[in-house]
């Protein structure tokens, strides 16, 4: 067994549980934790990929985001807060209806899809952060320069909001 | 060492691959032991005091009794604490602490991994110990560590990001992230002089980002006690202890190869080996670390954040601006 295959393994384990901890834990903080063990695991699976960049975006962004998301979980909620059971009965067969439905559609996509052969692999000396940055300002500039647009625009927005709320107290 | 990591996996590189590891744990914790003999002594000087000096020679053995006490004591922990999160906890703080590491030449041969991206892996892997801080003040039930835990979180996001647009002007100057071309890059001129204004930034921010004066409010004892790890005793506040002084090593090394020339001599004294001017650039930033905290009052609470945003975003802004703007000058962009 080699040891990337050992990896890709236990990685996938751990995003996979962290994503089913998630949903079935009760407290915010709890869920907040295993939520970042499925980010930090995908930042994993990236580095076995080989795009370290794309792998170190995926934590710098993250780590920063589940952080943020803790804190509105604390602040927002009771210390003791648990949520309840959950709904039973005719819900709970109707939910599993739809799951299994999605299941075998994705399944079936993914079955008859017909992948491209492997990409021709780049030199190894380039390193993929000078390759995404070729990519981005040269054949991708103009959705790249719109997204930080949308961005922008969304944070403007959202400082014009907080700051009517502050007026009017 | 880096041929090492494109081998097949075999018992032999593993066990390698360990040893390696645990020699370089032992090495900082060498360094964190005198970096608190030290800290303690220079600061004993600054106030006319004699510092530790009754354990071994010159009190050399201080913190070495001092760590044995701190694990003999009784591991406690509160009733209504989240019993899994306070032990996960001190591990979320420390592991990123000691991962970041890897990524530092100390001279051109030693370092363990070669990353075409090392500066980004080093900010990212750092920003994973504001969620174990938060993780200890939210699981040890207590209002002071949540209070620590929260200001903590507030104070280690917002100077993340001056910290990051000061590096950029030295990524720029470079044309990459690795930190051996960034140290190659520096053979005329370290990157001290044409990037001050950056180097000035990144002095502040790190200072803030490793929790230290004047930007100590987690752990601002006379009001909250004691910060995030009030209800932590023995092993687990070691560990939390441990994590802020391989930070210290950590950043030293950082600030080392980003702006101070790493292994490069001084131009004339070539003869001094690599790794002892490494040492050396590396403890003159500890000791600025120590100066500062026996020289400067604590920053207010409220002060704190409008100084990251309005005070060295733009600073740092403005000299991604000029690196910028010199750089093309130096390429001939303006002379179509």
């Amino acid at each position: 067994m080699s040891g990337s295959f050992a990896a890709f393994f236990i990685l996938s384990l751990l995003t996979i549980g962290g994503a089913v901890f998630m949903i079935s834990f009760t407290r915010v903080v709890h869920m907040v934790i295993s939520l970042g063990v499925t980010f930090l695991s995908i930042a994993g699976l990236f580095i076995l990929l080989e795009a370290e960049f794309v792998a170190v975006s995926q934590v710098l962004v993250y780590s920063g985001a589940i952080s943020i998301l803790m804190l509105f979980g604390i602040m927002l909620t009771k210390h003791d807060a648990i949520e309840d059971g959950g709904s039973r009965g005719v819900n709970r067969i109707v939910g599993f209806l739809i799951v299994a439905v999605f299941f075998a559609i994705c399944f079936w996509a993914i079955q008859r899809t017909t992948w491209p052969g492997p990409a021709p692999i780049s030199q190894p000396d380039v390193s993929n952060a000078k390759q995404i940055g070729m990519e981005v300002f040269t054949k991708y500039v103009i959705p790249f320069e719109l997204v930080s647009v949308l961005l922008l625009v969304a944070l403007v927005g959202a400082i014009i909001m907080a700051k009517k709320e502050g007026d009017n107290e | 060492m880096a041929n090492l990591l494109q081998q097949t996996t075999s018992l032999w590189n593993v066990t390698m691959f360990a040893l390696a590891a645990v020699v370089l744990l032992l090495v900082v914790l060498g360094f964190v032991t005198y970096a608190i003999y030290f800290e303690r002594k220079v600061i004993g000087w600054m106030q006319l005091r004699i510092g530790p000096n009754r354990v071994g020679p010159l009190g050399l053995l201080q913190t070495v009794a001092d760590v044995a006490k701190l694990l003999m004591k009784e591991d406690t922990r509160p009733q209504n604490a989240d019993k899994a999160l306070f032990a996960l906890a001190p591990v979320l703080a420390y592991a990123p602490a000691f991962g970041v590491l890897a990524v530092i030449p100390f001279t051109d041969s030693i370092q363990f991994a070669d990353l075409g991206i090392g500066v980004l892996y080093y900010i990212a892997l750092s920003g994973i110990t504001v969620l174990g801080v938060i993780t200890a003040g939210w699981a040890s039930n207590n209002k002071y560590s949540l209070i620590g835990g929260l200001r903590s979180a507030a104070q280690m996001i917002s100077y993340e990001v001056p910290l990051v647009m000061s590096v950029v002007g030295v990524v720029l100057m470079t044309g990459s992230m690795n930190l051996r071309e960034i140290v190659e890059a520096q053979k005329d001129v370290w990157n001290i002089v044409p990037q001050f204004l950056g180097f000035l930034v990144f002095l502040v921010a790190a200072q803030a980002e490793l929790n230290r004066t004047p930007f100590d409010l987690p752990e601002a004892e006379s009001e909250l006690v004691a910060g995030y790890h009030v209800e932590y005793s023995g092993f687990r506040f070691a560990m939390f202890m441990l994590a802020e002084y391989v930070y210290m090593f950590g950043m030293g090394a950082l600030v080392t190869i980003l702006f101070l020339g790493g292994w490069l001599p001084i131009p004339g004294l070539s003869f001094i080996p690599g790794i002892v001017w490494f040492i050396l650039k590396f403890s003159l930033y500890v000791f600025f670390q120590f100066w500062l905290r026996a020289t400067m009052p604590r920053l207010r609470a409220d002060q704190l954040m409008s100084f990251a945003w309005k005070g060295l975003l733009p600073v740092a802004l403005l000299n991604i601006l000029i690196t910028a703007v010199v750089i093309s000058v130096q390429n001939g962009s303006f002379h179509s």
